[in-house]
């Protein structure tokens, strides 16, 4: 019987069935790719981990090391398996040249390690430990991914030649989130450059149980062993691996969110108007004795059908995206041991979102229990107020046409079904404006404040050449001379070390010269002024936990000195870890220089450019717009992509949810329709109410929309620009696209799907549908 | 006099091929204007479409339809609409009201439809209608809040709102008890009275014997038709027997 009924009531809404389905197949699918990319990763982890050995507890160090005592500590506590100490030869970036690449404005921390003999492996791309030869590189798998160099390459490290002979996976170190990259030399190799960087200790153990982590930390730091550095633990290298596809796979989950959602909507929607429909006979039903759960059974049958169809579809077009995601997990971690389970896991997930399709279901009818027979059958309508709608008459109305009105009274007096439109409208608003206006804000000129760049024309850098200091004097009497250039300012970046709060130090690159000629916008405070200030990037003030007037310990001309935190700034350049100082220092190597200028006409910046760039061929010569558009350029690009496909996704849904309110309504109001039509209304007025339907609608939704995206979904998108390092943020609407052109794209939309679905209204036949 | 409508020649089938029935075979009507007929027959003669025929809410195969020396199957669907809207009414047996809106606006409804500006007015001979017709008090009140009976005079003053020229009404006393069913035949008298033509289309020979004119219908044709003098309120009894013997002697 239920078969019967299904296929009927299918075959009388295929559309309607068929919507529903797509968005379930959605829904289903980002589940089950999630679930298998979890369960992939977790697994590609464990077998990296498991087969490089990773060790369990490592205190990265740096200065003197007594190896001894670390050796009889590793003796003496019982639970200790293994114990090592690797040295990791740090090197400035921009001593590495791989290829035509300099790793100059590297973010990374680079190193060079040789193979460790008892763990913590370094291995190939097939997962087996790296045996490398005198001359060879190995390069860290990121670099491959960035395309910053390839197999065969050659590479320059301090002048020494090496060639590129493949990519290394790094347990440790794999991720771009952890800040050090482990390039792998030969013994021999190491013991020539060793000289030419600064050597840190990775003091690492493996533990006989694990579960005692715990009880090691504390026996380690109290024993008073070494430990200026970092300390890292199992479970953290674990997260740390885990944390980049894991934000993908959060994405994909929060998406499926979103869809599951408009499945609900769909089904909510359907759901209450064919329960409107059959109102008289669930009545009629109840009256001859059936169970509520009977009746149930007979609605929640139907749902249950397309929900497998949905699942079904779903869980098959997961495997043709699978392949797509899973790539890079596969490159940084290689191939998982417990993929045959993630098929399983899917299957899980899909039936979670089956069994939560068939709760909602269940739960929308449990209205049942409210109808009352006598009632339904009598009126075939609920008698439920509807608050509000009463007050709103025809007779009182001088301010609509009457077809708007007939338009809106039937949505004030069916809030219940028409709230599951507003509700798909303003997510679809939502989905429109948030990512429109972060790609306004990051692509508006304004936005070069986030990035700690003054308001200046042209940017000459010069790093890495000999005499650095004559060159950019040179330039500076060139620029002293030249009448086109009304201002410059010269920046010189060096390293310093910088005392942290539990007495370690930490390299931190400070950008020094007068910063008062292209001032910058600071978040909190002001720039530094006196020789004892220094402001930092919101990232660094972050790590260092300084906030301004606070004191910040620094080594300057082998003197520990004080300075006070001035301002905090937001910077996205340099990782977004920088600093500003005024104070003049004759000892640390210059690491850069960065010579601005501002022109008397900006509009000769593309020759002044050039002929700066032709002068000084050493130095690296920028238009400020350029230099933006290249270190920023390809986040900017992807964000106007997304947000481009966000408002196609976001259109389609508004297209297809309103074509399919828009064809059950008419389906459901054919009656209402008829006598309208047998009452002398037109099929353009009866259009005209259905559109007024949706426009008032709409309407309620874009502005929701708005008002959440510029609310809700400014603090989302403050978050995501915060991990660059912008510390305050607030959209820069552009109010022509934002609050005319969006709303526009969705009325134009809605419109058309609106005429489209009303279209069977014209077909309606008075004398079918009024007889009694 | 003058006619108001014409049905000639009338052909309405449903179904295809071996399933083709005529609804209305070569059905010929004339309705006088001021006339007060009605239409009878066993279900499925074919009344009710004769009805939707002569008032246009139907298209019809073949023959025509004319109203008020226009041919209505030649009009174009927004003038048919309108046609309806300002110069016909309708009463159906259940009552044809919009669930969203209460008693009064479902009154002025079809005035209402670009005629905004004359809301005042239109409320106002809305008002004067439900007095006449006893409802007087029900205008804020939801449809399912009052009785049939009460819900079929809110019909009629719906049909009366644009001084229609004729009334037509499908079993409007149908859903109704007998004293409800008096109630409605006494509204309908008087606005016939008052020069507007009526056709009901009704089971019941009480109803049928207070018309002028009564045809007779089976199986999509008009086979009988009988007329009576203008009721005056006498011989209720006399007439009613006139109309049973005549059903009786034509076997419906």
């Amino acid at each position: 019987m239920y078969y019967r009924i299904i296929r009927n009531d299918i075959s009388k809404s295929k559309l309607i069935t068929l919507t529903t389905m797509i968005f379930v197949a959605a829904a289903a699918m980002l589940v089950s790719l999630a679930v298998i990319l979890v369960v992939n990763l977790s697994g590609a982890i464990d077998t990296l981990m498991t087969r490089a050995e990773t060790p369990h507890f490592m205190q990265m160090h740096s200065g003197e090391i007594d190896t001894d005592r670390l050796t009889e500590f590793a003796e003496q506590n019982s639970n200790v398996d293994e114990f090592q100490v690797l040295e990791f030869l740090n090197m400035d970036g921009a001593r590495i040249i791989l290829g035509e690449n300099s790793l100059a404005d590297n973010v990374q921390d680079n190193g060079f390690s040789i193979q460790s003999e008892k763990f913590d492996y370094l291995l190939d791309l097939d997962g087996n430990i790296i045996n490398v030869s005198d001359g060879e590189l190995y390069v860290p798998i990121s670099y491959m991914r960035d395309s910053t160099t390839k197999v065969g390459d050659k590479a320059v490290i301090s002048g020494k030649e090496f060639t590129v002979a493949g990519f290394l996976r790094d347990s440790q170190m794999n991720s771009m989130l952890s800040s050090s990259k482990r390039f792998l030399v030969s013994r021999n190799d190491y013991a020539e450059i060793k000289n030419l960087g600064s050597t840190e200790y990775l003091i690492e153990f493996r533990l006989k149980d694990l579960s005692a982590l715990g009880a090691f930390e504390t026996a380690y730091a109290s024993a008073g062993l070494e430990a200026n550095g970092p300390t890292i633990t199992y479970p953290l290298f674990k997260t740390i691996n885990a944390i980049s596809d894991g934000m993908m796979i959060g994405v994909i989950l929060l998406v499926s969110v979103l869809v599951v959602a408009i499945a609900f909507m769909c089904i909510r929607f359907t759901l209450l108007a064919k329960i409107e429909d059959d109102y008289r006979e669930i009545g009629v039903m109840k009256a001859i004795g059936l169970r509520v759960s009977d009746i149930k059974k007979i609605y929640l049958a139907k749902y249950a059908a397309i929900a497998a169809a949905g699942c079904i579809l779903g869980f098959a077009l997961s495997f043709v995206f699978k392949g797509m995601l899973l790539e890079n997990i596969r490159l940084y971690m290689g191939e998982s041991d417990n993929s045959s389970f993630a098929v399983a896991f899917g299957i899980i997930g899909i039936l979670l979102v089956f069994l939560a399709i068939l709760a909602y279901v269940s739960g929308v009818l449990r209205r049942f229990r409210k109808i009352f027979a006598a009632e339904a059958i009598r009126f075939g309508t609920s008698q439920e107020k509807t608050a509000g709608a009463n007050r709103f008459s025809l007779s009182g109305n001088r301010l609509f046409g009457t077809n708007i009105f007939l338009g809106i009274k039937d949505v004030l007096a069916r809030k219940r079904l028409y709230a599951t439109m507003l509700a798909v409208l303003v997510i679809s608003a939502f989905i429109i404006i948030v990512p429109q206006n972060l790609y306004n804000t990051i692509s508006s000129n304004s936005f070069i404040k986030y990035m700690g760049i003054g308001n200046y024309d042209m940017r000459m850098d010069i790093q890495q050449t000999d005499n650095i200091s004559e060159k950019a004097a040179e330039i500076l009497k060139t620029m002293k001379s030249d009448s086109a250039i009304s201002q410059y300012a010269v920046l010189t970046t060096k390293t310093f070390k910088a005392k942290t709060a539990d007495g370690s130090e930490e390299n931190i690159k400070i950008e020094l010269g007068d910063h008062s000629i292209f001032p910058i916008e600071y978040s909190q405070g002001r720039a530094p002024a006196a020789e004892d200030e220094i402001a930092l990037s919101a990232l660094n003030a972050d790590e260092l936990s300084k906030k301004v007037g606070e004191v910040i310990p620094l080594v300057i001309e082998g003197k520990e000195k004080n300075l006070t935190v001035s301002g905090i700034y937001s910077d996205i350049t340099n990782g977004g870890k920088t600093a500003k100082a005024v104070f003049t220092d004759n000892s640390a190597d210059i690491m850069w220089f960065v010579i601005c200028a501002e022109l008397s006409d900006p509009s000769l910046v593309d020759e002044k450019t050039s002929e700066y760039a032709d002068r000084f061929a050493f130095a690296k010569v920028s238009d400020i717009d350029k230099f933006v558009t290249q270190t920023f350029g390809s986040t900017i690009s992807s964000v106007k992509k997304a947000s481009y496909a966000a408002i196609a996704v976001a259109l389609m849904i508004t297209v297809l949810v309103t074509l399919l309110f828009m064809k059950m309504l008419v389906a459901k109001d054919r009656y209402s329709i008829a006598v309208m039509k047998a009452f002398g209304f037109t099929n353009s007025d009866i259009t005209a109410q259905y559109v007024s339907r949706s426009v008032f609608v709409l309407i309620v939704g874009v502005v929701l929309g708005t008002l959440l995206a510029n609310t809700l979904g400014e603090m989302l998108a403050g978050a995501v620009i915060s991990t660059f390092g912008a510390s305050t943020f607030h959209f820069a609407v552009n109010p022509l696209s934002a609050y005319l052109l969006s709303p526009l794209m969705m009325i134009g939309s809605v419109l058309i799907a609106t005429m489209i679905g009303t279209s069977g209204a014209g077909q309606i036949k008075i004398s079918e549908n009024i007889k009694e | 006099m003058k006619k108001i409508i014409i049905g000639d020649h009338i052909v309405k089938s449903f179904g295809e091929g071996d399933e083709k029935r005529n609804v209305l075979d070569e059905v010929s009507v004339e309705i006088n204007e001021g006339e007060f007929v009605a239409v009878m027959g066993p279900s499925g003669s074919g009344k009710s479409t004769l009805m939707f025929a002569l008032s246009g809410t139907d298209d019809v195969n073949s023959g025509k339809v004319v109203f008020d020396s226009r041919e209505i199957s030649a009009v174009g669907e927004n003038e048919l609409a309108d046609i309806r809207r300002t110069k016909m009414g309708f009463v159906f047996q259940q009552p044809t009201m919009l669930k969203n809106l209460n008693i009064l606006d479902n009154i002025i409804l079809p005035s209402m439809r670009g005629n905004r500006k004359n809301a005042v007015k239109i409320t106002e001979k809305a008002r004067a209608l439900m007095k006449r017709t006893g409802i007087a008090e029900l205008e804020k009140r939801n449809i399912t809040q009052v009785s049939g009976g009460q819900l079929q005079r809110a019909g009629i003053c719906r049909a009366l709102m644009n001084s229609p020229q004729i009334i037509f009404g499908d079993e409007p006393t149908g859903a109704l008890n007998s004293k409800s069913a008096q109630e409605i035949m006494d509204i309908f008298f008087e606005i016939n009275a008052d020069g507007t033509a009526v056709m009901l289309v009704t089971h019941d020979a009480k109803v049928a014997a207070r018309t002028e004119r009564i045809m007779f219908m089976r199986d999509g044709k008009i086979v009988s038709e009988l007329k009576l003098p203008k009721f005056d309120g006498t011989d209720m009894d006399g007439r009613v027997e006139k109309v049973t013997v005549k059903m009786w002697e034509i076997g419906i």
